[in-house]
């Protein structure tokens, strides 16, 4: 699996420079800034990133579901099969949602109509984009409830979403996103709301599903331990913008930017010597409406210099087959390669 | 399906009440679907003396009123009359309010303004002069009365309809229809309509007894279609009797007021039943 692989296909799903901004009273918010980022068939994006960052943003943002108002996309490409989604018409847009690239929430009990029953809500969704009768999408819902190991699923067809557990919901919505063969899933948070061990399931399942049909996967979420299960590549993201995007192996092993570290710090592990606390990043992110020149992250980090004040760090491949927006990173790494080189 | 039904049947039984007006509603109803067999002739037409008053004779057991035409006959053949506007007026004011509470939520913005606005304007306009001044533009006939009676109260429906739309247009069920590629009203009409319909069927069924007095009231100010029995018509040509045969009001008075009490109490046995927060209490 993993970058080497991934790379050499081309990329399905291209971002390029994608800006979205909040309309707020107070003004105009740069809630995704210059995002730029690339999925292939078969590959596993995380966005990673604490609560605020844009990382859900910018999923609705593909699909084109962004609140509007306030949010708006305001800059940027986001190019599927050749073609920018940011200039269809909603019509069109309609036409790709569900069928090309679906998309699953982070509440599976909220996501399902409370009123209508799970197989009604499967066969609606089979038959919006595909040409079939009543009895054959039927029969197709029978099938995808069996994918998502449902067990006795034609009677499960007819009940409740209130009478299926949350992990049953999930899989119902997955059920849901993959019935016209999508080529892209985003899942928002898919695991947030379900206890751990569904959790480890339903990322099985996930995986399972794109390995057969080798469809493109972005995940969001905040929790690491997801993200190292299932991820080929990551993309951090911090206060609306990408500070480092690298495979997810080489970057558990040498996170670089101080950002990442922090969040890797944070996290309980298993590995984790007895008694050693984790290590909390100090500060909070800095408000939209009052975001610093230089870098963002400037306030919360322990190898801030002068530089980092004035200049907003760029992405820079640092390392093969990443990019890294920092310039502590950017110094520590030439004087190793200094070190190397003499 | 079945089991929901018996389910739904078992919590509005619970309320005692409600199973009375029920049946109280089932009464008038059969009488208004028996009235062309029980007197197969025009009950407009003159049959005997006038002013026979209530169970004297055996052929007119209600009695005649002041023209001596058949008040049995009458009322048999008002409840038709006012089933009929209950009903279609009640449909009028759900479809229209409906259509524009749905409307505003769902788009919000300046369309949720304009449409408000719209209602506001329709709230402040008093209901029973306005019911009065469309039906003498029209017309004095059981269409128009009904139109009339439906543009005076659909107002409340539409603001019910909106509050609840706008607290189901931000679930995230909503985000999710739309992320499978649904088109506007396909999701207002198809999926969040049927969430909200509860409190809205409520509300319909109180408004048929809004109706009901709508449809009388005019009846009794002599603008009321002239061609066919009601209630609310009786009522005023027995006005000016009122002191001697104070009957002929009575009779149908009675008929105007259970019937409309069996509504309301229908009405509070659908909200029992229908009302998610009552539910197992």
């Amino acid at each position: 699996m993993g970058a080497e692989i991934a790379e050499a296909r081309t990329p399905i799903l291209s971002i390029e420079q994608l800006e979205v901004s909040l309309f707020t009273r107070g003004g105009v918010l740069p809630a995704v800034d210059g995002l730029s980022l690339t999925v292939a068939a078969g590959e596993t994006l995380a966005i990673v990133g604490e609560s605020g960052c844009g990382k859900s943003l910018t999923a609705l943002a593909i699909m084109r579901l962004l609140p509007e108002p306030p949010a708006r996309i305001v800059g940027g490409a986001v190019r599927f099969m050749g073609r920018d989604l940011v200039s269809l018409s909603e019509r069109q847009m309609q036409r790709v949602r569900g069928k090309d690239i679906s998309m699953i929430f982070q509440d599976p009990m909220t996501s399902l109509n409370p009123v209508v029953t799970v197989g009604d809500q499967l066969i609606e969704a089979i038959r919006r984009h595909t040409d079939v009768s009543y009895k054959e999408a039927n029969n197709r819902a029978v099938e995808l409830l069996r994918q998502v190991r449902i067990p006795d699923a034609e009677r499960r067809l007819g009940d409740f979403p209130h009478q299926m557990s949350g992990g049953m919901s999930q899989r119902v919505m997955i059920a849901m996103a993959i019935a016209c063969g999508p080529k892209l899933l985003i899942a928002d948070e898919p695991t947030t709301a379900l206890d751990v061990t569904i959790q480890a399931q339903i990322i099985e399942l996930m995986k399972e599903l794109q390995a057969s049909s080798g469809m493109g996967l972005i995940i969001i979420t905040h929790d690491l331990g997801v993200v190292a299960e299932i991820a080929d590549r990551v993309a951090v993201m911090y206060a609306g913008r990408k500070v480092e995007d690298a495979p997810v192996a080489s970057l558990f092993e040498r996170p670089v930017h101080r950002y990442t570290r922090g969040l890797l710090g944070a996290t309980p592990s298993a590995h984790r010597r007895r008694g050693s606390r984790l290590v909390e990043i100090a500060g909070s992110v800095p408000a939209l409406a009052d975001l610093p020149a230089g870098c963002a992250f400037q306030n919360r980090c322990a190898d801030v210099f002068d530089r980092c004040r004035v200049e907003r760090p760029q992405l820079r491949p640092l390392l093969p087959h990443r990019t890294v927006a920092c310039f502590a990173a950017e110094k520590e790494l030439s004087r190793d390669a200094a070190v190397i080189g003499a | 399906m079945l089991t929901l039904l018996i389910d739904f049947a078992r919590r509005f039984a619970r309320n005692r009440a409600a199973l009375v007006g029920f049946v109280l509603v089932l009464a008038v109803i059969g009488v208004a679907v028996a009235a062309p067999w029980m007197f197969p002739r025009n009950p407009l037409r003159i049959v005997g003396r006038p002013e026979i008053w209530p169970f004297v004779s055996s052929r007119y057991p209600l009695g005649t009123d002041s023209l001596g035409r058949d008040i049995a006959a009458m009322i048999a053949y008002g409840a038709r009359t006012t089933l009929l506007i209950g009903l279609c007026a009640s449909l009028t004011a759900t479809t229209i309010g409906i259509s524009v509470g749905a409307t505003a939520a769902y788009l919000g913005g300046w369309a949720d303004e304009l449409l408000m606005r719209f209602t506001e304007l329709f709230q402040t306009i008093p209901n029973l002069i306005f019911v009065l001044t469309i039906v003498s533009i029209l017309g004095q006939k059981l269409e128009y009365v009904t139109i009339a009676v439906g543009i005076v109260t659909w107002t409340p429906i539409a603001r019910l309809t909106r509050a609840e739309f706008m607290s189901l247009r931000d679930r995230e069920f909503v985000q999710a229809c739309r992320a499978m590629g649904m088109g506007n009203l396909r999701i207002m009409f198809g999926e969040i309509l049927p969430n909200s319909l509860p409190p809205v069927i409520v509300l319909s069924s109180l408004v048929i007894a809004g109706a009901v007095l709508f449809e009388s009231a005019v009846s009794f100010l002599g603008l009321g279609d002239p061609n066919v029995s009601s209630w609310g018509q009786l009522i005023g040509d027995g006005r000016t009797l009122i002191r001697s045969s104070w009957y002929i009001c009575a009779v149908p008075g009675l008929a105007i007021m259970l019937t409309v009490l069996a509504l309301n109490l229908v009405g509070d046995g659908l909200n029992d039943a229908l009302n998610p927060k009552l539910r197992d209490r």
